[in-house]
């Protein structure tokens, strides 16, 4: 009952089944995925590709576990992401703003392209983030990586060698030890547990 | 197509009527009449015995029965057991009990090996959506945070083990904003709660329904931050024992080369996640590639005890259109918001908000009982009428609170703000597992587990939210406790005699392996 479609892919063509993932179809053809395959839910980045349909004249990046097979697709999986990470500490020092690209100076290289935004599974404006980072807005750049799944194919394509994802996710944990808040309650309870607010409580509870 | 169609626009005319109806909770006895009747856990004929090993004379599923009784792929006669690496604490597997277990052993300064099966960070925790629970808000208290979780669990929890985990949620939050995790927030800085099923009070902290990823990326950066040596593609295939109830080392396979490397170890923490793989009872499965049980026949035949062994999660939302969603979570917390299951007369049958258990047994019931709506790939399900959540909310609500879910469902061109999405249950979680103490040990001396291979903590049926927290907790723990047991001992010897006592057993029982295990990944190859 199911219709099949032919794609591209390794050098040849190949007849899998409609409505099934690129993922599913590399099992379809015998293929155990070992590397190129994570969560199967989008979220981990392990599987990105670079395909072109026939209707296309540019290729497109896509998650392999998120992206149906169509016909006359080709396709390719990309290597996982190799950039370097540097140590980022997160002491109150390195928190300040105009500190923030301390660790990741080529940053201020962007030169604008929109590769880097293009490319994203994700959808997220990643010049737009860079710039910000550039501007040392640690909360504007946090925020622009919230769905980041650090697949790295944003790192790949730059041609300044700016690691756009390594920077989001330091913007992201940096923006907690710059602004950490007023999360009273939080530390209003922990006070509680340590001077023993409940240890009454506790003892007719277990002992129940 | 034109039935799914028809049904659809019931669920849309019928929604004014509904949305400000509130359903009522099942008392106690209609709840346990509901799930015994139709939950997947009390079907008698999914269900063997375990015939050898601590847990001999139990049950538990038929698919982890097998994966028990499996042979190793190591045997003495194939392998020298002259160590190849020595570590202080050897970690396996790399999700976010993983990680966070090799942060505490570092910190402790004891040296530490990862081994994990695919990348670091390839995880159930990555895919988490929903949030993590802690006790916060004034009206909270660790107590409620306790008794909701008892009361979920069935009160068959390890009280020990719940009352360790909600006691340190409040300062594991801390930490957790310590190394930089974004959590959301309400105006004043204090940390946004949300409500989830089960709970009597908001407590789950998240960061928009990409909580799990929020956490395992930054627990991730850390791990890298501290120089954490991981071995990528190296999954654990057989544990080391000196033959006299100690864990000893283990023998790692990689995957590219097929090589084994034995590592000795002077105590090793198990980190290996869940199961959903197995997919038991043929369920589809919210889990990750790699969810295969990996830990629990290594453990059971070196000798570690399981406990609640034959009991599973079987989150009641699961996508099962498009087929190729069939399976991927549609988080809980959308329902905490407002959104309502509806079967396919565009009828409410259930309040949203009981434990996951209680709605799933409920959706099973309607699809039995003809009210669900047949899939073109021939899956039943009910409507899960997410748009509401905007009518109740606010326009725009939906899609801000819950990008991921967008995201996904957009990839097939539906758009969740307009229609709602069809559900069944899917198998998410193991709530038993290997038994532990407070500080993360199995019965096999020197072998920690922490995570989802764990059982005790969540009793019958896990909280939303309380995995979280309970693999950052026992993580913490368990690193630490097994950091100091290595500062105190020396090397042990590195023997396969538990194996060979093992494959006695199984002669004995006449019980013959019907696969090598660990299984590693699910069979999803097309032989033709």
């Amino acid at each position: 009952m199911s219709h099949s479609v032919t794609i591209e892919f390794d050098g040849s063509s190949h007849s899998v089944p409609e409505g099934i993932t690129v993922i599913q179809a590399m099992w379809h053809l015998g293929r155990p995925m070992i590397h190129g395959v994570g969560c199967l839910g989008g979220v981990c980045g392990a599987c990105t590709i670079t395909m072109r349909s026939s209707s296309q004249t540019e290729s497109q990046t896509a998650l392999a576990c998120q992206t149906m097979v169509e016909d006359s697709m080709a396709l390719t999986f990309l290597p996982p992401d190799a950039s370097k990470k540097v140590m980022t500490p997160l002491s109150a020092d390195v928190a300040d703003e105009k500190k923030m690209i301390h660790f990741y100076p080529e940053t201020r290289r962007c030169v604008a392209c929109q590769a880097c935004t293009t490319i994203c599974p994700q959808g997220i404006d990643v010049m737009e983030g860079v710039r910000a980072a550039i501007n040392g807005e640690i909360s504007a750049v946090a925020e622009k990586f919230t769905s980041c799944v650090m697949c790295g194919l944003c790192s790949m394509v730059c041609d300044a060698r700016i690691r756009p994802h390594r920077v989001g996710i330091y913007a992201r944990r940096l923006s907690v030890a710059a602004h950490p808040g007023s999360a009273d309650q939080l530390f209003t309870r922990i006070d509680e547990i340590n001077t023993g607010k409940y240890t009454e409580e506790w003892e007719r509870v277990m002992s129940s | 197509m034109d039935k799914i169609e028809e049904s659809k626009k019931r669920v849309q005319a019928l929604r004014a009527s509904r949305k400000d109806i509130k359903w009522p909770l099942l008392s106690e006895e209609e709840k346990h009449h509901l799930v015994h009747k139709y939950h997947p856990d009390y079907k008698k004929e999914a269900y063997g015995k375990i015939r050898i090993g601590p847990n001999q004379g139990e049950e538990t599923v038929r698919e982890v029965v097998k994966l028990l009784e499996g042979e190793s792929c190591i045997s003495s006669e194939s392998i020298s057991l002259t160590p190849q690496r020595q570590v202080d604490v050897l970690i396996i597997g790399g999700g976010g009990a993983g990680a966070t277990a090799a942060l505490s052993v570092k910190e402790s300064g004891a040296t530490v090996l990862v081994a994990t099966k695919l990348r670091l960070g390839d995880s159930n925790t990555v895919m988490a959506e929903g949030g993590m629970q802690v006790a916060v808000s004034p009206e909270d208290s660790p107590i409620q945070h306790f008794m909701d979780s008892l009361r979920g669990g069935h009160m068959e929890n390890d009280r020990t083990l719940l009352k360790t985990l909600v006691e340190s949620g409040p300062s594991i939050a801390k930490w957790l904003l310590d190394i930089g995790v974004l959590f959301d927030r309400e105006e004043d800085g204090n940390l946004s709660l949300r409500a989830g099923g089960g709970s009597s009070q908001a407590r789950l902290l998240r960061c928009k329904d990409y909580t799990g990823l929020e956490l395992m990326r930054v627990l991730k950066d850390a791990v890298l931050d501290e120089d954490i040596e991981i071995l990528e593609f190296s999954p654990v295939v057989e544990l080391l024992t000196d033959g006299e109830g100690n864990c000893s080392g283990a023998i790692l396979k990689n995957l590219d080369n097929n090589k084994y490397t034995v590592v000795q170890a002077k105590t090793v923490i198990l980190s290996t996640g869940g199961m959903g793989r197995l997919h038991i009872q043929g369920f589809p499965t919210s889990n990750h590639y790699g969810a295969t049980a990996d830990g629990l026949p290594l453990a059971y035949r070196a000798g570690a005890a399981l406990t609640l062994q034959d009991t599973f999660q079987y989150h009641p939302t699961g996508a099962v259109y498009p087929e190729a969603m069939s399976g991927i979570l549609v988080t809980e917390a959308i329902r905490s918001v407002g959104a309502q299951l509806v079967n396919g007369n565009g009828e409410r049958f259930i309040n949203e908000m009981e434990t996951r258990d209680a709605v799933a047994s409920a959706v099973i019931r309607e699809c039995q009982e003809g009210r669900g709506v047949e899939t073109p790939s021939g899956r039943r399900g009910v409507w899960l009428d997410m748009p509401l959540v905007d009518v109740l909310n606010g326009e725009g609500i939906l899609k801000d609170r819950f990008p991921n879910m967008d995201r996904q469902y957009s990839r097939y061109k539906i758009d969740i703000s307009k229609d709602p999405v069809l559900v069944y249950p899917t198998l998410h979680y193991q709530n038993g597992g290997i038994k532990i103490n407070a500080d993360g040990e199995s019965t096999l001396k020197g072998l920690f587990v922490a995570g989802e291979a764990s059982g005790g903590i969540h009793g019958r049926n896990r909280l939303m939210g309380n995995s979280l927290l309970d693999i950052i907790v026992y993580g913490k723990r368990a690193g630490r406790a097994a950091s100091l047991r290595a500062s105190e001992t020396k090397f042990r010897e590195l023997t396969l005699r538990h194996l060979e006592e093992y494959q006695s057993a199984q002669k004995e029982a006449g019980v013959v392996p019907q696969l090598v295990s660990p299984i590693l990944f699910p069979d999803y190859v097309n032989k033709d």
